[in-house]
């Protein structure tokens, strides 16, 4: 493999360099504000810019629209149309003024000399390092005259991919979906590698997920913060929960790993992996022995109580719990009954607990615990996960007809997807599902046709899906692969073409969280630089050119206007949720949504109309019924992987940047010390940590926030690094995510792996 | 009046997202950090690598603290402190100490880059820039706090881990000499910092799987 990392480089920097661009911006006036040190040619924006005072700047309305809990809403500060700063909104009670580390690097983010600045096709072939510039209209043309050769000789486009998934959850960003719906039957990778298994527990027990507002967590009584970490991933909900162990309430950490927000708990309890559904098996049969249940809540909004007691008197052994959650058993009695006494009570169950091969059975039980002790539809209570409630948008920027004649997939499965897909009624047609969480092995085995292009957006294959020697293949195999994005990433280095896509400053959007209730305009608060584009405009360019080389062959809008496009997604529903009467409204600050209390007028969306413990769909796609215990994936290598979430990234973004190398340069993997000296490791030296799917080197930090047999890398893609955890973990699946996702999730957390010293 | 950092490391969270914060409206070089974040019991604060000759102050030695690794933290910029090296080394007065809030700050337009005050600031606090052969540091966002803003350090902190204080005022007596524990802060140094410290402490309850 010839890849050479100077060649790249080079092209990656030079085309436009630092310097020529602000050459541009010199002429055109905008520099004579900057102190003088900016205009040397390097890659940083030069100390010092000066703070002229809140009316020497124009500000704008943003949202920080990845993959984070906080969806935090943003002020950027711009003059003479250079980004200067930006603040988090004082508007959102939930922001509060401002943003996480990640937000902060914004700015660096947008001027990165590292950007994507305009088209490239690697000519010497996929990795090989070969890299041209290329026009707009030549990358568009070769992409538009590919599609239209493959529908004329598979008679369909099922041949063409897309895989995308959450670098972007602005909602206009759907039109990316829009794209590949306008051009005819396609195949999706569909699923989600975040969050199904939970999805589908909680949708079993309550016919949905939905979540109370975070913010209400200040006043409850108690507080277990189950398998989930706020102060590295949701740090604006800490102030809540510091509030409400300000006024007394109890703070309890579960988790495999001392967490930071253990660290700040009340109480901190280390469970192994993967036997938290166990462990709230337990805990409701103490509280129902001790007669500490609500029966009357139960009793009216229940189904299947009596069954799930039964399983819990005959199947629960409470010596067994302790056994095997490695918890003493006063512990747990004392942790369930003081849970059941203080009310309201809630638990927040985090994404990594689900990311077992028993991960939805395991939120089925804590949710079930929670019913149980009747804090479900209480305010201050509930069994939170997440919510898709504010997301009732008109999707238009999706929702694009087929062209007329399209053929589409017939296959055994039948007529397969979600809401999200854009099915088509109307049709004996489908797009083609394939599993996200299997890309490698599903683009290589899918056949007639086969995939043949694929289309990379708001995502990074590489760094995110698994088993990389596969995907290498299955990139190798196909005739062109089509990655748009802000950086030259790994997955950019196995693209054919690679297209520059606009930062959230540079287009408009609208912006909502699967955790708190706050709607955020996005505004464009800058022209674009270079020669990047959103994923709109990308998607109205293909358009085009594919209804120039064949009429009516694309349905999708020839040219867009991000903002109309955003106005678009706007309809009197959303407008009644958040109390107003125009999106125009949304430039004076973001707006929450009216005050709900998730179930607590006692309907449940389930068959039954109640919470379900016992569940007939349950039982009918995965098995059990009830809330049952599942052993988790046994052990096939010495110790076990964990892989969660850093603070100083989101997933493969923010940790490549510049700034954030300042505050953390380099992976580490956390070991515990009884495990290091067995292998004779000592901090800070270099180990090789290895199993079945490959093998990373990297330093040790020594540490019992972990426990012994069990290795910790955080998930992260640096610039300067290649490192990569998710070279270790295989495709296994977790047990649910099928029924709302179209696809079961990951068992990441169920990766084994061994290390050795180098 | 001397205004002061207090800051909490019961609440910090060792986000970054001060420090990364003051890099958003300062933009400095990569490499230079005004503010830092310093995890309790790992770091020689003396030693930071910006400071690029060792001080004249001897450090008290840090207080022992058996913290777990990564989850405790002070974030510490500018201590503002009561008699600065900085101002009293600067031979051009770029450094100055405003008599009213006791704010100690640099004027990069006047400083002609001679390094005095990066030698002579006991903490690290005064940094080099080599590519604008210039010193810079935190002044407190004085032109922030001027336009009825706060600092953006205190502004972007999700959990309030710092505040400013005014450590003339009675009510913050109890601060008065609390060194921090597990960080080598010269808190006797003759400079008199102002920075002023809540300590963090473990949970009350933990419970680690016995081992095997
Ligand atoms: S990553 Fe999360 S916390 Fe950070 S700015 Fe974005 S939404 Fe806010
Ligand atoms: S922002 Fe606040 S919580 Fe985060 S590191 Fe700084 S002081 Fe600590
Ligand atoms: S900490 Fe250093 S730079 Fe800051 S005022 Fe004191 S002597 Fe000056
Ligand atoms: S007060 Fe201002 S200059 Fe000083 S550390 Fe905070 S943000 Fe930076």
């Amino acid at each position: 493999m010839s890849y050479s990392k100077e060649n790249v480089e080079s092209i990656v920097n030079n085309g436009i360099s630092r310097r020529s661009f602000l050459k541009g911006l010199a002429a055109s006036g905008v520099l004579s504000s900057f102190p003088g040190g900016i205009l040397q040619a390097n890659e940083d924006l030069n100390t010092k810019i000066p703070y002229l005072g809140e009316k020497s700047y124009q500000t704008f309305r943003n949202a920080c629209p990845r993959n984070c809990y906080d969806t935090c809403s943003i002020k950027t500060y711009v003059k003479d149309g250079v980004m200067q700063f930006i603040e988090g909104a004082q508007e959102s009670t939930y922001t509060r003024g401002g943003c996480c580390v990640k937000g902060n690097s914004y700015v660096k983010r947008v001027y990165s000399a590292r950007r994507l600045k305009y088209p490239m096709m690697q000519v010497g072939g996929k990795g090989s390092g070969n890299w041209k510039r290329i026009s707009w209209d030549n990358a568009i043309d070769i992409i538009a005259k590919k599609l239209l050769e493959m529908k004329k000789e598979d008679g369909t486009l099922l041949g063409a991919a897309l895989t995308k998934y959450s670098g972007n959850f602005g909602i206009t960003h759907y039109g990316i979906e829009g794209m590949f719906n306008s051009i005819g039957y396609t195949t999706r990778l569909a699923g989600t590698p975040c969050w199904p298994a939970g999805i589908d527990a909680q949708n079993l027990d309550m016919g949905d997920m939905w979540c109370n507002d975070p913010e209400e967590m200040k006043d409850s009584k108690f507080i277990i913060l189950w398998g989930v970490n706020p102060a590295a991933n949701s740090i604006h909900s800490m102030k809540y929960i510091y509030e409400a162990k300000k006024k007394g309430a109890k703070v309890v950490v579960i988790d495999p790993v001392f967490t930071e927000a253990a660290s700040k708990a009340s109480q901190y309890i280390q469970i192994k992996a993967g036997t938290d559904g166990l462990l709230a098996l337990g805990m409701a049969k103490i509280i129902i022995e001790a007669g500490l249940h609500d029966q009357k809540w139960l009793d009216a909004n229940s189904k299947g109580y009596k069954e799930y007691k039964a399983y819990l008197d005959k199947e629960i052994k409470l010596e067994n719990v302790s056994k095997i959650t490695g918890i003493p058993l006063a512990m747990i009695k004392e942790l369930a009954l003081s849970f059941a006494k203080a009310k309201p009570a809630t638990i927040w169950m985090g994404y990594g607990m689900q990311r077992h091969t028993n991960g939805g059975s395991m939120i089925r039980a804590i949710d079930a615990f929670v019913a149980v002790s009747g804090n479900i539809g209480k305010y201050a209570g509930g069994a939170r996960y997440g919510h898709l409630s504010t997301w009732g948008f008109n999707y238009a920027a999706l929702s694009m007809p087929k062209p007329e004649g399209s053929v589409g997939y017939t296959g055994p499965e039948g007529a397969k997807g979600d809401v999200a897909q854009g099915k088509d009624a109307k049709s004996n047609y489908t797009d083609r599902f394939l599993n996200i969480n299997k890309t490698a092995r599903e683009l290589l085995n899918a056949k007639e046709p086969k995939v043949r292009l694929l289309w990379v957006a708001c995502k990074n294959v590489f760094a995110q899906d698994f088993d990389r020697n596969q995907l290498i293949r299955a990139f190798q195999q196909l005739d062109l692969v089509v990655v748009a994005d802000q950086f030259f990433n790994e997955t950019a280095k196995w693209a054919d073409i690679v297209l520059p896509v606009a930062t959230q400053f540079e287009e408009y959007d609208v912006n909502v969280s699967y955790w708190h209730y706050w709607l955020t305009l996005n505004e464009q608060a800058i022209k674009p630089l270079f020669e990047v584009k959103s994923d709109l405009e990308i998607a109205a360019m293909l358009s085009k050119r594919m209804n120039q080389l064949q009429s009516g062959s694309c349905t999708f809008p020839q040219s867009v206007d991000t903002k109309a496009m955003m106005a678009k997604e706007f309809n009197p529903g959303i407008y009644e949720q958040f109390g107003i009467k125009s999106w125009e409204e949304l430039k004076n600050g973001p707006v929450k949504a009216k005050a709900v209390i998730p179930y607590a007028d006692g309907k449940f969306k389930t068959p039954s109309g109640k919470f379900e413990f016992y569940s007939d769909k349950a039982l009918e796609l995965f098995g059990s019924a009830l809330p049952a215990y599942l052993e988790v994936r046994k052990p096939y290598d010495k110790f076990r992987m964990t892989s969660p979430h850093s603070r100083w990234s989101l997933h493969s973004q923010f940790q490549n940047l510049e700034w954030m190398e300042d505050v953390h340069p380099e992976p580490y993997v956390y070991i515990n010390p009884d495990d290091a000296e067995a292998k004779m490791v000592k901090e800070g030296d270099t180990v090789a940590v290895f199993n079945k799917q490959g093998l990373l080197r990297l330093k040790a930090k020594l540490t019992d926030n972990v426990q012994a047999g069990t290795l910790l890398m955080y998930e992260q893609w640096y610039n300067n690094n290649i490192y990569n955890v998710n070279e270790l973990v295989d495709d296994t699946s977790s047990d649910m995510g099928a029924f709302k996702t179209g696809a079961p999730g990951v068992a990441l957390h169920d990766t084994f792996v061994n290390f050795r010293k180098l | 009046m001397q205004k002061a950092f207090l800051v909490d490391g019961s609440l910090c969270l060792g986000c970054n997202t001060c420090a990364m914060a003051c890099k958003n409206q300062y933009h400095q070089d990569k490499g230079i950090l005004w503010r830092k974040v310093r995890e309790i019991g790992a770091e020689e604060y003396h030693n930071d690598n910006n400071n690029i000759l060792p001080t004249l102050v001897s450090y008290q030695k840090a207080p022992k603290a058996q913290m777990p690794m990564e989850r405790f933290y002070f974030s510490l910029a500018c201590n503002h402190c009561e008699n600065p090296a900085c101002v009293a080394v600067c031979p051009v007065g770029a450094h100055t100490k405003d008599p009213e809030t006791g704010i100690c700050k640099h004027d990069q337009t006047i400083c002609i880059g001679c390094g005095g005050c990066v030698k002579a600031c006991p903490f690290g606090a005064s940094k080099f820039n080599e590519k604008m052969n210039q010193a810079e540091k935190c002044s407190m966002c004085w032109e922030r706090q001027a336009d009825g803003k706060t600092t953006a350090c205190v502004q972007s902190c999700p959990v309030g881990a710092i505040a400013i204080i005014d450590l003339h005022d009675p009510k913050y007596k109890e601060y008065a000499n609390a060194a921090p524990i597990g960080i080598d802060y010269a808190i006797n140094a003759e400079t008199k910092p102002s920075t002023r410290f809540i300590h963090p402490t473990m949970p009350k309850e933990v419970y680690r799987l016995p081992k095997g």
